[in-house]
């Protein structure tokens, strides 16, 4: 108990200590350092996907300098078991809220942790940029103006949101020559609705859904849904679902009944690149001819150049999500040399020369301005086709603005 | 006057034993019928695997009056052995064409899984479910579901959480014409190799000495103490060949799907218990008819784009049953009971 006390003093002392520091360097360089807080889920499985957009983020800041200031980034990881945890993403948020050099903040990944994050940030005024959100409701209708709880909007994202996926996938299928589709969804929120949204496109633009239905997650046995499409004489299927749900099994299940010729659609549940567990992998030869989609650009304009500057930083190749962190990082340094340049640097004229800015950024993305609840005006959907055991870019839809 | 009375009363138990086949008989008709053939093969491939996991629950259920919550788990081990020693012992890739090699394979797979299953199984009812026997009913049901837990874990170490592929030993490309329509021969493999597995289990129950000791047993386990049956070794018996059938429901299910993952069980587990109470449970011939009833159930849902309703078809089943007739559709009387 004795021993317990000590260190329990111990690190309450070292905590004392510290804070004092932290206190004394801020009051010193009051006003000349600057900080873009950067928060992602980086161990376990969850770095795999998010580390590139911390990497792309850390890159802008590094190359940025903003004149009379000392920029810096602060990064705090919010996984939990190597997977995203929204709980540790709302007391990382508390703790860039709690930093004052903290003017502006890259991310979250996942749209859980942004829904547990955006209250904290909305509530301190506090910008943030998160690269690869997607989740409709954290910034549109009714839900986005409680999660930030009616006040200004302080939350931006990169990537364009989930409701353009299916109806972007069901013009490709359209134009790919599919007539008549047979949809299956994995009865969830995911699955279903993205599923709805595609056979409402599909329907409008005058093809004929032969056969719908719905299977949830944990599903063995697809053989019966695969004879239902074979016997509605389906010309193409459509899987609205992620690939733990079943995707590559009813791919197997086509196959044995015979359609393992007809193209097979979905959204980016089943674009899962080609590693141990992807829909690729086990679905193995039967995965040709599936078409996926991405809620995220593909053609970047100065791709290579950027490619070069990353591996020359890194020594590795940029994926993924590096190049949204690194345009959101890009567009926080513009808010922050705005207000710069405005005279006066605080979280609220960082946060306003962001969001009310009314033209685009010039990003490693392209042109990229926000809306009024702040989503990107930058509405492309990237699609895919297996060809050769991988995921190929086939063409873009842009939505415009 | 009397001689009337006898001749009806006789012909009445004639009906009565032509009841079941003369339903079944029917059922079928109708399914194939309202079905078609396609679906018809895909329930009775499916109703075969359901109906060899649900064996196992019944026996245990009827010799110990155990709910063995792991034995779902116990096939998805059985699973993962057959994909192991088909894919990494034997060094199978996928298809074999030339016939010899593909049923010598086939067997050797068959042999080595249930075999290793039924040694899982004994062990499990050794170190987990004996030491309980004496304990409150309560004790060997929560045992269960922690077997069914470190089943999954353990799984899932060695070969991750994700969906793994199975090599398919039988072409899918080999088929038959039935009345215009193609049935692949896996699916009639899969439907006769269980189809015998479960005629040898009632072969076994039926005629031999150690089925006698497991019938008397699950009668009056103090009495077929007293009439000198080893009852531990029965009991242990009894989850071997439970085990075994599960195993065999393992590699069934590999060879039909290609794949396999560490919560087959689960899903897989409920539906087989299921058929097992709707059959009767207790009952190994009722036990086999639930899961071809449960697979009619699935399928026709499916067939008809109510997929998303068959979950719920089949246990509001469970619980009209479970209301109504609680002892399911063959009744667990003891002479039919394992």
């Amino acid at each position: 108990m004795k021993v317990f006390n000590k260190k329990g003093l111990s690190a309450l002392a070292a905590v004392a200590i510290l804070a004092a520091a932290c206190g004394g360097s801020s009051a010193s360089t009051a006003g000349k350092t600057l900080t873009i807080g950067i928060s992602f889920p980086l161990n376990g499985s969850a770095l795999a996907s998010a580390g590139p957009a911390r990497d792309g983020a850390l890159l802008a800041i590094k190359e940025a300098s903003i004149e009379g200031y000392t920029l810096k980034a602060k990064v705090l990881d919010h996984a939990k078991e190597g997977a995203h945890n929204p709980d540790q993403a709302a007391a990382d948020m508390l703790t860039f809220v709690g930093d004052e050099s903290v003017v502006a903040v890259v991310g979250p990944f996942n749209s859980a942790s942004a829904k547990a994050q955006i209250p904290v940030s909305s509530e301190a005024g506090l910008l943030q940029c998160s690269p690869s959100n997607t989740n409709p409701a954290l910034t549109k209708g009714e839900d986005g103006a409680a999660l930030r709880g009616g006040r200004a909007v302080n939350y931006v994202r990169v990537a364009t949101t989930d409701d353009l996926q299916g109806p972007a996938v069901a013009v490709y299928a359209k134009k790919n020559g599919a007539k008549k589709i047979y949809i299956l969804d994995s009865t969830d929120a995911y699955g279903k609705g993205v599923a709805d949204a595609f056979e409402a496109q599909f329907i409008a633009d005058g093809g004929t859904v032969v056969g719908r239905t719905g299977l949830p997650t944990g599903t063995t046995d697809f053989s019966a849904v695969a004879t239902a499409a074979k016997a509605a004489d389906a010309d193409s299927i459509f899987y609205g679902g992620v690939t733990s749900d079943g995707a590559p099994l009813f791919r197997n299940a086509l196959a044995q009944a015979g359609l393992g010729a007809l193209p097979f659609y979905g959204a980016d549940g089943i674009y899962d690149g080609t590693g141990e567990g992807s829909y690729v992998a086990i679905a193995g030869a039967n995965a040709e001819n599936s078409y996926a989609s991405q809620a995220a650009i593909e053609n970047i304009p100065g791709k290579d150049a950027f490619n070069t500057k990353f591996k020359a930083e890194y020594g590795k190749d940029a994926e993924g999500y590096a190049y949204a962190g690194y345009a959101c990082a890009q567009i926080l340094v513009e808010g922050i040399k705005a207000a710069v340049t405005g005279g006066d640097v605080t979280r609220e004229t960082v946060r306003a020369a962001v969001v009310d800015k009314g033209s685009a950024f010039e990003t490693v993305l392209g042109a990229v301005s926000f809306d009024e609840v702040g989503d990107t005006t930058q509405r492309i959907i990237s699609l895919y086709k297996v060809d050769g055991g991988a995921w190929k870019f086939v063409e873009e839809i842009n939505y415009g603005n | 006057m009397a001689t009337v009375n006898a001749t009806s009363s006789s012909a009445g138990r004639l009906l009565g034993s032509l009841r079941l086949p003369i339903g079944i008989v029917a059922f079928l008709g109708i399914s194939l019928t309202v079905l078609g053939i396609d679906q018809f093969v895909n329930a009775l491939t499916l109703g075969a695997i359901y109906a060899l996991v649900a064996l196992g629950y019944t026996m245990v259920y009827g010799i110990i009056e155990l709910i063995n919550f792991a034995h779902g788990d116990v096939f998805m081990v059985g699973s993962f052995v057959a994909m192991f020693i088909s894919s990494s012992l034997l060094g199978n890739e996928g298809a074999i064409t030339n016939i010899p090699l593909l049923a010598g394979s086939v067997l050797v797979l068959f042999a080595l899984t249930i075999g290793v299953m039924a040694i899982v199984g004994a062990l499990i009812e050794r170190l987990a479910y004996r030491p309980l026997r004496r304990a409150p009913r309560l004790a060997p049901l929560i045992t269960a579901i922690g077997v069914s837990f470190i089943l999954q874990n353990v799984i899932q170490f060695f070969f991750g959480p994700t969906i793994v592929t199975v090599p398919q030993l039988v072409p899918i490309e080999w088929s038959i014409e039935v009345s215009g329509s193609r049935v692949p021969l896996l699916n009639i493999f899969v439907i006769a190799a269980s189809v015998a597995l479960m005629f040898a289990l009632q072969l076994f129950i039926s005629r031999t000495r150690t089925g006698r000791a497991m019938r008397t047993t699950s009668m009056d386990r103090d009495a077929s103490s007293l009439m000198g049956v080893d009852i531990n070794r029965t009991i242990m018996i009894t989850f071997l060949i439970g085990s075994g059938l599960a195993g065999a429901a393992g590699v069934v299910h590999g060879l039909y799907y290609g794949n396999t993952s560490f919560n087959l069980g689960f899903q897989s587990g409920l539906k087989a218990f299921t058929a097992a109470v709707l059959g009767g449970i207790g009952n190994t011939a009722g036990a086999a008819l639930g899961g071809f009833l449960i697979a009619f159930i699935e399928v026709g849902a499916s067939a008809f784009g109510y997929g998303r309703w068959g979950g719920a078809v089949v246990f509001s089943l469970l619980v009209i049953f479970l209301v109504f007739r609680p002892t399911g559709l063959l009744g667990s009387h003891s002479g039919d009971r394992a």
